[in-house]
């Protein structure tokens, strides 16, 4: 272990995961043949994967649908047996421990509760506590960081059935980091919540992380999430690795494209993306004219979304 | 890493069910329609038997209230798998809609954190019945009432009860490898039906079936044997508890495979 300095929660070092999945075949004649078929394909999810965390940082794990990303989370919750390659979670192998990795963890999923459905908020805290034998110091003090952080008196007596969405995450977030783990994952924290909900529970995450110096990876497609929270992303796609590194570098690497809204004659507004370096935005304006009213001009720096969206394209390495 | 030995495991499980109870309990409406339903079920099913019973006096030498006997055993035996694990019933959807992968997370046991999140309180209904038919059969035949019996009735009622609890461990976790293996627990639970008669009926084949592959003759018929007939009681009743043992364990390691083996695709 002496090739590493201690200060990693998660090391990947060419980690591959391969699923079996049977050839099915057509029709009944063919779900008969499936019955008996051996006839395997391998479909690799995740392809030599390198990755370091470390302790106290926050990074978005980026990619489209399919990427590999969940199938890396479970890798790294112990769940799943990596097919090839070392993984070490706070220094130990996952699947080999798992038990002792799931008091190190802490896991949201945002669609997903965890917490008992009928139980009010505090009951199901305490049936955490006593699962992560929690002492009761530590116990009390997360509580009152807790009410330091976020508003919870009124959900605290709430059965987490009859809570709003917005309200489930915010009770599945605390209950995630109530045993002070040293890595939380977070899949999609803030889906389908509005604006001001949103916002808090960013506004928790961050405290949280800078109260305890957790662990954050963050799984979304919400660019808003990884603006607000992470200074690193990483970005697989089809199972690889394609993007590792802070995301201002990620705006420099973009940073000669422009984002050129045009207001319509209806008010609405066009948007293009233009590389500078190809393209003169003038002209484009001058082009647009030509076949339309422009009733106002606007020129951005390229978001983090159109950034993203740029790399799922192919657009960077 | 924290130690969690038999004891931690107890505290937790008394304290989800306390829980679980109190909320029930929030539920009055629910709370009462469904122990009202266990009810029906169960006299419907009491009512169904006299009636068969009375028309056929005896079946391969058993009277009436032998048979009475066995079928309130079979009611008490079944007890367990109802109240503690009816998740079970929930495993298959969880395991399809990719929702079982939370009971991966916590740092405890994964087939004890399913199991116990469901309590179901209708199999209590179910548990007064079968007492007493017990009770009712015991005085109609005339055993003795002795502190050794009664000892022995409990064993053997614990010792039948591990059957079934196996029994639906295996046909649930059969879910891990088919999909949509539904009918699997189905049956499995019909052949519930077959544990209050007497094993004596079944022939052949059937018999071997019957007692080692699927072996719901150790649901009530060879377990009851013990207090039914004291003198002649089979070898495969003494052994019984230990069969129980060994079925329940190789059906949690089942259980088990099922969670390694599962790929948790679907998220």
């Amino acid at each position: 272990m002496s090739e590493y300095s201690g200060n990693e929660a998660v090391v990947m070092k060419n980690v591959c995961k391969d699923f079996k999945v049977l050839n099915r075949h057509e029709g009944l004649k063919g779900s008969i043949k499936d019955l008996f078929s051996r006839d395997y394909k391998t479909v690799s999810a995740v392809k030599d994967v390198t990755l370091t965390v470390n302790k106290g940082e926050i990074i978005g794990y980026l990619g489209p649908n399919g990427a590999g990303k969940s199938t890396t989370i479970k890798m790294m919750t112990g769940v799943l047996e990596p097919t090839s390659g070392e993984l070490l979670v706070n220094g130990k192998v996952p699947y080999k421990n798992r038990t002792e990795n799931c008091e190190n963890i802490g896991v949201v999923f945002g669609q997903r509760s965890q917490l008992w459905w009928s139980l009010p908020l505090i009951e199901s805290f305490k049936l955490l506590r006593d699962l992560y034998m929690v002492t009761k110091e530590d116990y009390e003090g997360m509580i009152e960081l807790y009410r330091s952080l976020v508003d919870i008196e009124p959900i605290l007596h709430k059965p987490v059935r009859e809570m709003s969405l917005g309200q489930r995450t915010l009770s599945d977030i605390l209950a995630a980091f109530l045993h002070n783990p040293a890595i939380v994952f977070l899949d999609e924290p803030t889906i389908g919540l509005d604006v001001s909900m949103k916002a808090k529970i960013r506004e928790l995450i961050l405290g949280l992380n800078k109260e305890k110096n957790t662990t954050v990876i963050l799984t979304t497609h919400d660019m808003g999430d990884v603006d607000a929270l992470c200074k690193r992303i990483v970005i697989i796609d089809k199972g690889t690795k394609i993007y590792d590194n802070d995301i201002d570098h990620l705006k420099t690497y973009f940073g000669s494209y422009r984002t050129l809204k045009l207001k319509r004659a209806d008010d609405e507004w066009e948007e293009y993306l233009i590389d500078e370096k190809t393209t003169d935005v003038m002209d484009v304006i001058m082009e647009k004219q030509k076949q339309m009213k422009i009733k106002d001009v606007k020129i951005d720096e390229i978001s983090t979304e159109e950034v993203i969206k740029k790399i799922y394209e192919g657009g960077a390495k | 890493m924290h130690k969690r030995g038999l004891g931690f495991y107890a505290r937790i499980y008394r304290k989800i069910l306390i829980q679980d109870l109190k909320s029930k309990m929030s539920y009055r409406a629910d709370f009462i329609i469904s122990t009202f339903g266990m009810i029906m079920t169960n006299l419907s099913g009491f009512i169904t038997f006299m009636i068969l019973f009375h028309n056929f006096p005896t079946i391969n030498g058993w009277d009436y209230y032998h048979m009475l006997f066995l079928y309130g055993f079979s009611l008490v035996a079944l007890t367990p798998v109802q109240c503690f694990f009816d998740n079970n019933w929930n495993l298959r959807f969880m395991v399809q809609s990719g929702d079982f992968i939370k009971y991966c997370f916590r740092p405890v046991n994964v087939f004890f954190y399913f199991i116990s999140e469901v309590f179901d309180v209708k199999g209590l209904g179910q548990l007064a019945f079968g007492i007493g038919t017990i009770v009712y059969a015991w005085i109609k035949i005339g055993i003795p009432v002795t502190f050794l019996v009664i000892l022995k009735l409990l064993v053997f009622l614990l010792t039948a009860s591990l059957f079934m609890i196996a029994l639906m461990n295996f046909a649930a976790a059969t879910c891990f490898w088919i999909k949509g293996s539904g009918y699997v627990m189905v049956i499995m639970f019909r052949f519930k039906d077959f544990a209050k008669y007497p094993s004596s009926i079944f022939q052949g084949i059937f018999k071997v079936i019957f007692t080692f592959v699927i072996p719901i003759a150790f649901i009530a018929y060879y377990p009851s044997l013990v207090i039914l007939t004291p003198d002649n009681v089979p070898l495969l009743s003494w052994i019984s508890p230990l069969y129980g043992i060994l079925f329940v364990y190789l059906s949690y390691r089942f259980w088990m495979l099922g969670v390694r083996k599962y790929d948790f695709t679907g998220s």
